[in-house]
């Protein structure tokens, strides 16, 4: 028997390696204990799974505590399910998997990433042998084909054709190439890649090796974010084995065919997402973005030809590969293929990393996946993309997910970041915090974006504090366009797009934020009235109590009122009412 | 290489292939509005600023995106233009955002508030270097009468010089009168009229606003005649202020230069009697209105038709009219009712002619006087007695002829829209002074007469347009006192008057420009900022002794000598930017209409450091277009200044290793000769 | 004119084996930086000129760089330093409650140490741990889900091991 704990980094901010720990110790002998990475159901974490020696899984345990490792290691010894009843998944939570079609994360939350073994075991390499083969190998240009029929795309948010952007590196002129690896997931809202890096390291490497074969590199660089340690751990020991079996340095698997690897820690700045931001970065310079043309694929990293993806279009090569394109292409819609993994987050009841095939609507992934909204509250929106992406409200629900029908709703698909907001979250709040974000990464070359930027921040600062004024929003409006048709890269000409789409669609809660000082959302302290309902007030005197300013007059058994002009909005009373009797005006 | 042929703005270009847009239109002759190229180092892409649009690829389709000129390849066939709505409004936009992170401070408080715009700072330069002819140069750019409006302009340049936050202002209008006084006595300055355009305007009213519309006008090669209705030219200068501020023989000789320039001037010619405006306007490609203010206003209270009642404008007019004949008011006493420059000009006239006393009625109290502190301060030297928080509620005579003044008190109420105190009538509180003759100088108004088919305010002044300044009627135009708002000070109608000349030539020329107020970039300064200046003394202006000044129309002042103007004009703190005439910035931005107060917010802070040896850098005016940077990285190959931060707080910081690395600053300058605005300055040593 | 670089007096020496291993390397500021981190907690300005002189370029150029990440630290840092998750997930599901608690509680602006030295706060873009929001690190420890209560609580559990063993 075999016990995997998931040990990504929210497994372990949940508490599994002291879950693992606590297994460790009191270990019997007939089982081993190992580490998985994530399986991306977050919620439920820390996740415990027990297979038998033919790697079946016989359980999933979740929301597993250190004590209770006693009483998983009796069951392994006297199979008692009762004992352990409580922690294994229920059935609709064991749903959120089964609705996916998991190819990027084909392997996440099965395999240990610490393990090339692991890797090995479930098909890892299988696809560079493939293309490798003396005899019956593939030429680059037989690989671009085979990604071109695949219709694979971008997933770090252009979406723009994979085999493209390969083509025109192997097309450039020159000896010295490069394959750079975008592991630089700064969305807020989006950790697939991390994911991946730390579940299933040996795919991306596989990903990349393959693309570098095609475009003719002899470099594989990944680019991954400081702020990701245990990712930059596991890559690194993934790339070490890599090499130790062959699969990285000279003369690939006999080949002629080279390719060595190395890893650069990003230091924290989003713009480096850019692609020439990225380059700029890697050569130990300014997180800038170049004037595009020249393109990376002509003159990239150190002005050679270079290409870069990102972690989750890598991800999917192998699988491809062994699979062939139009496998891939048989999945999703008409302009998009395959599957695409998101995020989902924020007022979810089952958030989680899901994948799914291109062509799901957006209420099948929130409700049927995601079991919709938490605490029963109503949906309001989700927000996808990201800083460079937009809300989408409840009546689009049944948009399909596709690069062009995402994009007509004024979001984007973006690198998949899918946060959910429910009725209480206001929506010039979440545009001003997207623009507090773009203006502070701003890397401020160009007048649009760092000039630009800052003052969007600023108006839609004064308008939830209360201080809007007429014509805001056509000032807005404008400057959006303005910033968005001048920027010099992608970071400024997408920084406008969360004001755009709340406009779009919640226009009239700016309206209320300015005309009337209103929040409809009750959100924005500034503009929060706190009243007491006299009918629901018992009068039981708790609030005046807890009243930090003493705003709050009433006497026993009478019903309490709170004086506008000294409340400070604190919302103490708010909390302290058993009788809901406190309302936010 | 071979040849791009394509066109800009319509002008067909050629250019090798792989040029970038901008590139071509310089090889071409043309240029896009840029701030962050140049060709010394790697294109950069920052400001914007060179957006243009393709209305045609070359193959019948317009590129949808604007692109950045100087990123962007000329294409074969490519219709590039840079004069569209959409690549205006898209330069317009950067410029604001520009703007709204710009502290230019571009001209000083002192030309900021003149209303002619005067280059103050600029001729105070030119006379601290000793060179008065280049400072009557500058001021004769916008004043063609500086002797006179040196001695009689109340000077907000003055009141709003930075130097009275250290100790005291500049004496900025005694600078001018002493450099134009030089000018006069010497080789005068004359400008040179450009040809002659065959247009012929005809202006009516010789004062200050019908003269310099004249002088500008004729500048610019227009035939133009003066018409005016008294026997001399000089309008309010000649006949509202007295000789002892304004010598005639002065006057006389600045409106000579004036007519020199090949001016008609005709004299004794009232409008509506001797001549019609229908006639002027049938026989000049424009009129120009400047008639005045001169019917003294009147202070509605009984007794005002007595004899001995007069108006302030009146009795100065008929004493400068006369010739040097001035009534004798030996043991008279006089009454002015008022607190304004008329006021003071009729107590102080009132003096000079021997008047026992002389009282100055005023409503509210010394400091709500909106005359000239000066003149107040002078004419109570010479004997005028102050009736503060009086008002004149009754003209009481006796054979029909003025008796006793009846005054009723006042006291100081709430402050009013302008500021000042409102004077509020103490119930029942009278006060009662004998008097001979009583001036009223509480304000003027125009008269209407022969203004014929002319469209009038309220106010019943001649209603003209803010920017054309033209009347209801096709090639009227209209300025000063007899305008709109009516009466203020001489240089306000200088102002208008060159601002209109400015759109009356450019309508003449076929396409009317009307006046737009040129931007600036401006700063608050506090006396803080200024601390650590070190105090000169102001030049204080010489004076005849009160007892000896008070007994006759000469000058109050003999003048100043070159040495004490000189010293004077050293005390400029030099406000204003010194780049102002090269800045790329502020050329750009006054090329259109913005409004970067719209996008108002946070700044930068302007601070200014000297880590540089030899120059002098002022975050404030930096617009972060990285030319200095990568100039003394890419160009120099010193890697002295670079970029710190990022986002809106990125500031160009200079770091060195050692102190030596900056020496050879002193000989590169590279980075301030690029800098396309005042940010880096060279510091002479 | 005074260098700055002859204020601060760090042990260069410890950075002897980076620049042997990096210093030729082209394009290996960052990582040089990364590493000069790692050794002294943060960036002081001579270990920058340092750099820049053993690296060939100019105290501009690195600064430029160090300045442009937010990774990089231009004061000593506490024993223990927060990262606050400021990520979409994290700011809906109220990272600013926690924010505020944690500046009062410790008396520390973001970006500021408290004055024992013990910690500093600095409220951070995402950390990708956005199921578990709000999320914060403490050092290499990620705490999720957290109230404004357990994030004090934590804040205490570690004031309590620091004052055991002092």
């Amino acid at each position: 028997m075999r016990i995997a704990v998931g040990q990504g980094s929210c497994g372990i901010a949940a508490g599994a390696a002291k879950v693992c720990a606590a297994l460790q110790e009191q270990l019997p002998p007939n089982v081993k204990l190992g580490t998985v990475g994530c399986i991306g159901m977050c919620w439920l974490e820390p996740i415990v799974d027990i297979y038998d020696d033919d790697n079946t899984l016989l359980h999933r345990l979740v929301r597993v505590r250190p004590e209770d490792a006693a009483r998983i290691l009796k069951w392994t010894q006297d199979g008692e399910d009762f004992n352990i009843m409580d922690l294994i998944i229920g059935k609709d939570d064991a749903q959120f998997l089964t609705q996916q079609t998991r190819i990027a994360l084909r392997n996440c939350g099965l395999i240990d990433p610490e393990s090339i073994e692991s890797a090995l075991a479930a098909g890892g390499y299988s696809a560079v042998g493939r293309i490798l083969s003396a005899d019956s190998g593939m030429t680059p240009e037989e690989v671009i084909e085979c990604i071109k029929v695949s219709g694979l795309a971008g997933r770090g948010g252009a979406g723009f054709p994979t085999w493209f952007k390969w083509n025109a590196a192997r097309q450039s002129p020159g000896n010295e190439k490069y394959l750079i690896c975008n592991a630089d997931e700064g969305d807020p809202g989006a950790f697939m890649d991390r994911a991946v890096i730390e579940s299933d390291p040996h795919t991306l490497i596989e990903g990349m090796l393959i693309g570098a074969y095609a475009i003719g590199a002899q470099e594989a660089i990944v680019y991954v974010r400081a702020e990701y340690p245990l990712a930059i751990r596991r890559l690194e020991h993934a790339i070490e084995e890599a090499r130790a079996a062959g699969y990285i340095g000279k003369n690939i698997m006999g080949s002629d065919f080279s390719c060595e690897f190395r890893i650069k820690a990003g230091a924290g700045a989003f713009v480096c997402g850019e692609e020439t931001a990225l380059i700029e970065s890697l050569q130990g310079q300014r997180g800038m973005p170049r004037l595009k043309p020249p393109f990376p694929a002509e003159a990239g990293y150190w002005n050679q030809p270079s290409n870069i993806n990102n972690v989750e279009t890598f991800a999917n090569v192998a699988w491809i590969i062994n699979n062939g394109g139009e496998a891939f292409a048989a999945m999703g819609t008409a302009d998009s293929k395959g599957t695409k993994v998101f995020a989902l987050t924020g007022k979810i009841r089952r958030g989680g990393l899901v994948e799914i095939p291109m062509g799901m609507t957006l209420r099948q992934v929130i409700f049927d996946i995601g079991g919709g909204i938490r605490d029963g509250k109503a949906f309001k929106a989700v927000q996808m993309g990201g800083p460079s992406g937009g809300c989408i409200p409840a009546e689009l629900l049944d948009t399909v997910i596709d690069y062009k029908k995402l994009a007509a709703t004024g979001a984007i698909m973006g690198s998949g970041g899918m946060v959910v907001m429910d009725a209480d979250t206001c929506m010039v709040s979440m545009a001003k915090f997207f623009l507090d974000f773009t203006a502070k990464e701003s890397c401020g070359k160009c007048v649009h974006c760092r000039i630009g930027t800052k003052r969007l921040q600023e108006i839609l600062t004064r308008i939830v504090e209360g201080n809007g004024r007429a014509g805001d929003i056509e000032l807005l409006e404008e400057l959006c366009l303005a910033v968005r048709d001048g920027a010099l890269c992608g970071l400024g000409q997408t920084a406008p797009n969360p004001v755009l789409s709340t406009l779009r669609y919640f226009r009239d809660e700016f309206e209320a934020h300015i005309r009337d000082k209103q929040c409809p959302a009750h959100s924005c302290t500034a503009l929060l009235r706190y009243g007491i309902d006299a009918d629901t007030c018992r009068g039981c005197t708790l609030c005046a109590k807890k009243c930090p300013v003493s705003a709050i007059s009433g006497t026993a058994k009478n019903a309490h009122r709170i004086d506008p002009d000294i409340c400070v909005r604190c919302g103490a009373c708010y909390a302290v009412c058993k009788f809901g009797a406190v309302r936010k005006l | 290489m071979s040849q791009i042929h394509f066109t800009i703005n319509g002008k067909p270009c050629v250019c090798e292939a792989g040029t970038s847009i901008l590139q071509a239109a310089k090889l071409n002759g043309i240029g896009i509005p840029n701030l962050c190229n140049d060709e010394s180092v790697r294109v950069y892409g920052a400001c914007g600023l060179c957006a243009v649009e393709v209305l045609d690829d070359g193959r019948g389709r317009p590129v949808p995106k604007l692109l950045r000129a100087c990123s962007a390849k000329a294409m074969e066939g490519y219709a590039v233009r840079f004069d569209t709505e959409r690549v205006n409004q898209a330069r317009r936009i950067a410029l604001e955002l520009l703007m709204s992170d710009h502290t230019g401070d571009c001209r000083g408080p002192c030309q900021l508030h003149c209303p002619a715009g005067t280059d103050c700072q600029g001729y105070v330069k030119k006379i601290a270097q000793g060179d008065f002819r280049g400072a009557v140069e500058i001021i004769k750019e916008k004043i063609p009468l500086p002797a006179s409006i040196g001695r009689v302009c109340p000077h907000p340049c003055e009141q709003n010089c930075r130097r009275g936050m250290v100790e005291a202002p500049l004496s900025i209008a005694l600078l001018k009168a002493h450099a134009a006084d030089r000018d006069l006595a010497g080789d005068t300055y004359r400008p040179v009229p450009a040809a002659d355009t065959g247009k012929r305007v005809a202006v009516i009213g010789g004062g200050p606003a019908g003269l310099t519309a004249a002088y500008y006008l004729r500048q610019k090669g227009h035939g133009v005649t003066v018409y005016d209705a008294a026997a001399k030219m000089g309008g309010m200068l000649r006949y509202g202020i007295p000789a002892y501020r304004l010598p005639k023989d002065l006057l006389d000789r600045e409106i000579a230069e004036i007519e020199r320039l090949g001016i008609t001037m005709k004299n004794n010619v009232r409008l509506g009697s001797d001549i019609t405006l229908e006639q002027l306007r049938q026989e000049y490609d424009a009129v120009i209105l400047a008639t005045g203010a001169w019917s003294s206003m009147n202070m509605r209270v009984p007794g005002e038709t007595l004899d001995g009642v007069t108006g302030g404008i009146q009795f100065l007019h008929d004493i400068s009219s006369g010739e040097g004949a001035v009534p004798d008011l030996t043991g008279k006493r006089v009454a002015v009712c008022g607190g304004g420059n008329t006021a003071m000009d009729a107590c102080r006239t009132a003096v000079r002619c021997g008047a026992d006393k002389v009282y100055v009625i005023y409503r509210r109290t010394r400091s709500e006087m909106p005359a000239e502190e000066i003149e107040i301060a002078e004419a109570a030297e010479e004997g005028v007695i102050y009736q503060f928080l009086t008002n004149p509620a009754e003209i009481i005579g006796e054979n029909g002829h003025v008796k006793q003044l009846k005054l009723q008190i006042m006291e100081l109420g709430e402050p009013d829209a302008s500021g000042r105190r409102s004077p509020v009538p103490v119930e029942g509180k009278f006060e009662y002074l004998d008097v001979d003759l009583v001036i009223m100088a509480i304000g003027q108004k125009p008269d209407a007469a022969g203004l014929d088919g002319i469209q009038l305010t309220k106010k019943g002044t001649v209603e003209a347009d803010e920017s054309t300044f033209l009347t209801n009627l096709p090639d009227v135009y209209a300025i000063g006192d007899a305008t709109n708002r009516g009466a203020s000070i001489a240089v306000e109608a200088i102002g208008e008057a060159g601002r209109c000349a400015a759109v009356v030539d450019s309508a003449l020329r076929g396409e009317m420009q009307p006046y737009r107020a040129p931007f600036y970039s401006r700063k608050q300064v506090t006396a803080e900022d200024l601390a650590d200046r070190e105090k000169q003394p102001r030049c204080q202006m010489p004076v005849r002794p009160a007892a000896e000044r008070r007994q006759d129309f000469a000058p109050v002042s003999p003048g100043i000598t070159d040495e004490t103007a000189v010293r004077e004009a050293k005390r400029c703190l030099e406000c204003g930017c010194h780049d102002y005439a090269e800045c790329r910035l502020i050329r750009y931005a006054q090329q259109q209409e913005i409004h970067p107060e719209r996008l108002d917010g946070v700044k930068n802070p302007s601070e200014k450091e000297r880590r540089l040896v030899c120059i002098e850098r002022d975050n404030g005016k930096c617009i972060l277009c990285g030319l200095c940077v990568r100039i003394c990285d890419e160009a120099a190959k010193q890697g002295i200044l670079g970029l710190v931060g990022r986002g809106f707080e990125t500031a160009v910081k200079p770091e060195f290793q050692n102190p030596a690395a900056v020496e050879i600053c002193r000989t590169c300058k590279k980075c301030a000769i690029a800098c396309p605005t005042g940010a880096l300055k060279i510091l002479t040593e | 004119m005074e260098c700055a670089c002859t204020k601060q007096k760090s042990d260069l020496s410890l950075l002897a084996p980076v620049l042997a291993e990096y210093a030729s390397v082209r394009g290996s500021l960052i990582t040089i930086l990364q590493k000069a981190q790692e050794i002294y907690g943060w960036l002081p300005v001579d270990v920058i000129y340092h750099i820049a002189e053993q690296t060939g370029t100019t105290p501009a150029r690195v600064l430029g760089v160090a300045t442009f990440y937010t990774q990089f630290r231009f004061q000593p840092v506490g024993k223990y330093l927060i990262m606050l998750c400021d990520g979409t997930a994290c700011h809906v599901n109220g990272s600013a409650a926690i924010a505020a608690a944690l500046r009062e509680y410790l008396h520390v602006e973001n970006g500021g140490t408290t004055a024992d030295g013990l910690f500093s706060l600095s409220i951070v873009a995402c950390l990708g741990c956005c199921s578990l929001s709000p999320v914060m690190m403490v050092n290499e420890d990620t705490y999720g889900s957290l109230t404004p209560q357990s994030a004090l609580a934590i804040m205490k559990d570690i004031q309590a091991k620091e004052a055991a063993q002092a």
